[in-house]
């Protein structure tokens, strides 16, 4: 009887190392995939148990999204609040359990969920303990009066759709980036399936997301590729408003003739007759395209926290015509950007020819305050040489000067600059890059009101007002 | 014994700290431990040649299983605090395992009862079905006597284990020695195997009737093994398996409950919130754990519908991870093996039967619900023993368990005397 009773303890041991066996199975073979399964909701219930970081402002004050806690029974779950609303809500974005996540929120997930590898001995600790791991802290560049001065003047244009970003030319830091219309993060849980199908596309971030013509702005690319290739800005064109190509023929916005003007006067007055002869006679399609790739078309800026849309040229330089060059070259061609772009583009003149790299997060801290990463300012790409720098800063310093752009003008202040008028099927694009101050320049700024008419009429006092309101601050 | 408790009070420890809970559990943890510690004292005194660690076994698994169910249960949202509760129902398996000690040292007076027992066995089976009965989830398996609530199939089963035991080593021979033949496969004459036949299938068929499904299948397998064990005859076991495999298919066929069952254990993402539910958070909440686990109190088990109870082992594995887990189980095994030993260290047939069909039982009953939790079986709803909650279940596997220490102490003390008696010459 022994041997039997002996016997089925081996089948009860087997049955026992068989269950060790379906529990390694689950715990370790089918553990990726079942926590990434669609009916799993454990992963979202643990991540509103846990604090998110902090998003913060450029002064280090503002708070632009935080976590507050609620408690239910035993359990304390985290709503994520952002205090500050609609202005930043492109840049910071919205998380939700339902409905995804977006902006700096997913940008820098990792480490506003505290996800990311631990960073101090604190974070390993608790990682291995597997206890909670509050978020660590984003702190980002953005000047939240600039941002807010830069949202309303969007919000209460004659459209009310557009997009501002502001930089530091001296070192890559954004220090506005608005977007209009714009949508409350505080209710997304309520309002994404109204948002998502609202024909003004709130969710979408105009300055990144979006690509427009550039109008006249992207003449400061034909003039940057005209001077390196040898062009004088006192250069005399004879403009009788058109340039004749073989099957198309450019003519003057509004059809003005100009006569004899200097290669500045013709940038000043935006000529496009005179670039689309400058763009096919003195620098050809790989030049165009050469320089704009410079500038960081078609680019999508990887290392950047939000995702960024690249700016384009429509085809290769190779195929293209005599026409789309001629119309590339004055900014009315297949070309498209955004504000982003652009104000890249603006500071990268400004800063003599040196495009720093493009940042929006300055600091990641842990909850208690230890830095943890802060990215130094690096130059990204140099498109221009100093000098050729100087003088397109100089022809378009003449834009504000002689073009009768008196809105942009800053008592004391050298203001540079150049308007847009991108031509569409309904009221133009306006849009307006600028610098200041001009010798020193501090702010770079790029405008775009869709449709909202010419270059100065929308764009140009919206980007005026987020400057003073910089200079001013600095005490200028 | 100390290292039982100690790990419980740990476990206690950590779940203090981690939910900041102010706390009531140090007083039940000391009170848990006094009860647990004095009962292993008198065991020791009243038996000193029992087996030295089923108590301890008993004590750790009691213990984890508090420590869950505190965790799973005390100030929870929509959950009762059943930690108190359970420690009660621990403290009354104590006072049975200590009555069980106490007077019935000479548990071969049992047998004498044995047909009176399977008559008992079978009346508190079919007691469900009187007045007092009432259904829970679908199955009739509750009996309300004034305020106490009990399930009598966990008692049931231990009064059958008893008699066949009894039956068996009686009747063992002339089971074994048979000549008739019917296809090829021995047939014990209907005189003698007739009572068993009859007990086990009143006892299957009313459970079969009260949807227990768990209980059935344990309430099946477990005589089989003993008549395996007591005629070593495999035919009996093939036999065996042939009914089951008839029995089920019938079952399956006649029950949609038992359908549900089986397909929502094939396949359960069929239906992921209604059938597929249960077990498919269950498998959730293991994955969760990993290798080492959430840590007590972190894990998310609150969403296993009855994790206190049937799921509770899914709990244990999501929040201390494989290596808990399996832990868990090497104590179980632990158990059965003392179990098993003690069978084959009892001095006659009788007592081995019951040890053995007694450790059978406890092993089965582990394996059929971590195996139904785990999705490696169809899930069938039976309690884990000692960790899960439900006092019917802590009181009947207490009483398991003093019939396995008296069973260890006879054993025990005829090695003594052996010894002293070799020593002597």
């Amino acid at each position: 009887m022994n041997a039997h009773v002996r016997r089925t303890f081996y089948v009860f041991v087997a049955g026992f190392v068989t269950l060790v066996g379906m529990l390694a199975y689950w715990q370790v073979y089918a553990r990726e995939s079942l926590a990434n399964n669609p009916q799993n909701g454990l992963q979202t219930q643990r991540s509103i148990q846990t604090p998110r970081g902090l998003i913060l402002a450029g002064d280090d004050e503002t708070v632009l999204a935080k976590s507050v806690g609620r408690k239910t029974g035993s359990d304390t779950v985290y709503d994520r609040v952002y205090p500050q609303g609609e202005a930043f809500s492109n840049v910071v974005g919205y998380w939700s359990t339902k409905y995804g996540a977006a902006g700096i929120e997913i940008g820098q997930n990792s480490d506003l969920s505290g996800t990311a590898e631990p960073a101090t001995l604190d974070g390993l600790i608790n990682q291995m303990s597997g206890g909670p791991q509050p978020g660590n802290n984003v702190v980002l560049t953005l000047d939240p009066e600039l941002q807010r001065v830069a949202y309303e003047g969007l919000a209460s244009s004659v459209t009310g759709r557009g997009a501002v970003v502001a930089v530091d030319p001296n070192n890559g830091e954004i220090l506005a980036m608005a977007s209009s219309p714009s949508y409350d993060p505080n209710t997304v849980d309520e309002t994404f399936p109204e948002l998502s199908s609202d024909p003004d596309a709130p969710l979408i971030d105009r300055a990144t997301q979006s690509l427009y013509p550039p109008g006249s702005t992207f003449k400061v690319v034909t003039t940057a590729a005209a001077l390196e290739a040898g062009l004088s800005p006192s250069q005399i064109f004879n403009d009788d408003g058109t340039y004749e190509l073989p099957g198309y023929t450019v003519v003057n916005y509004k059809g003005k003739k100009y006569g004899r003007v200097t290669f500045t006067q013709a940038l000043v007055f935006s000529i496009n007759a005179i670039f689309a002869k400058i763009g096919v006679e003195e620098v050809g399609a790989q030049g165009l395209a050469r320089m704009a790739y410079d500038f960081g078309f078609g680019d999508s800026y990887e290392g950047f926290s939000l995702p960024v849309t690249p700016s384009n040229l429509g085809p290769p330089p190779s195929e293209w015509t005599p026409g789309t060059l001629a119309q590339n070259s004055f900014g009315q061609g297949p070309a498209s950007s955004n504000a982003f772009e652009m104000a890249l583009v603006t500071a990268a003149i400004a800063n003599d020819g040196e495009m720093m790299e493009p940042r929006i997060v300055r600091e990641i801290r842990s909850p208690d305050g230890i830095i943890l990463d802060r990215p130094s300012p690096s130059v990204r790409h140099e498109p221009l040489d100093a000098s050729t720098a100087r003088e397109l800063n100089g022809m378009m310093q003449r834009v504000v000067t002689e073009g009768g752009l008196t809105t942009a003008e800053i008592p004391g202040i050298k203001v540079a600059g150049k308007t847009g008028t991108a031509e569409t099927a309904e009221a133009p694009h306006s849009w307006w890059i600028t610098f200041a101050p001009a010798d020193d320049p501090q702010i770079a700024v790029c405008a775009m009101v869709e449709n909202g008419g010419e270059g100065d009429d929308a764009a140009l006092p919206i980007a005026d007002q987020v400057m003073e309101a910089y200079l001013k601050g600095r005490g200028r | 014994m100390i290292i039982a408790l100690l790990i419980t009070s740990l476990g206690f420890a950590t779940l203090i700290f981690a939910q900041e809970v102010t706390s009531p559990p140090l007083v039940y943890g000391a009170y848990y431990a006094g009860t647990l510690f004095v009962l292993y004292l008198g065991v020791r005194l009243l038996l000193p040649h029992s087996d030295v660690l089923l108590l301890p076994i008993v004590t750790l698994l009691t213990g984890i299983g508090l420590v869950m169910i505190f965790r799973l249960t005390y100030d929870v949202e929509d959950a009762e605090n059943l930690a108190t509760t359970q420690a009660i129902w621990i403290l009354v398996g104590s006072g049975a395992m200590f009555f069980i000690v106490v007077f019935f040292r000479n548990y071969h007076r049992l047998f004498d009862y044995k047909y009176l027992l399977a008559l008992g066995a079978v009346a508190l089976i079919a007691s469900t079905f009187t007045p007092f009965g009432y259904e829970v989830n679908g199955a009739r398996l509750w009996v309300a006597l004034g305020p106490v609530n009990f399930q009598p199939s966990e008692f049931a089963r231990i009064a059958l284990v008893i008699f066949f035991a009894g039956y068996l080593a009686e009747k063992r021979d002339v089971l074994t020695a048979t000549s008739r033949t019917f296809l090829g496969i021995q047939i014990p004459a209907l005189k003698y195997f007739g009572p068993v036949a009859l007990v086990w299938a009143a006892s299957l068929g009313l459970l079969v009737f009260e949807k227990d499904l768990g209980s059935s299948l344990l309430f099946f397998a477990v005589p089989l093994l003993m008549l395996y064990a007591a005629t070593g005859r495999i035919a009996y076991v093939l036999l065996g398996t042939v009914l089951f495999s008839a029995g089920s298919l019938v079952t399956y066929l006649l029950f949609g409950h038992v359908q549900l069952r089986v397909q929502s254990w094939l396949d359960p993402w069929e239906d992921p919130d209604g059938a597929g539910f249960q077990i498919l958070q269950s498998i959730f909440n293991i994955a969760d754990g990993g290798l080492t686990g959430t840590g007590l109190g972190a894990g998310f088990s609150q969403t296993i519908p009855e994790v206190e109870t049937d799921f509770i082992f899914s709990a244990i594995a999501s929040e201390l991870g494989l290596l808990g887990a399996t832990a868990v189980l090497l104590a179980f095994l632990a158990f059965v093996y003392r179990g098993v030993k003690i069978s084959l260290l009892a001095e006659d047939e009788s007592s081995k039967l019951l040890a053995f069909g007694l450790t059978a039982m406890f092993a089965l009953q582990t394996l059929i619900i971590v195996g139904g939790v785990t999705k490696a079986i169809p899930l069938t709803g039976i309690t884990l023993p000692f960790v899960s909650y439900g006092g019917s279940s802590v009181v009947g596997n207490f009483i398991l368990t003093a019939l396995l220490l008296v069973i260890s102490e006879r054993a025990g003390r005829r090695e003594v005397e052996e010894t002293l008696y070799e020593g002597g010459a």
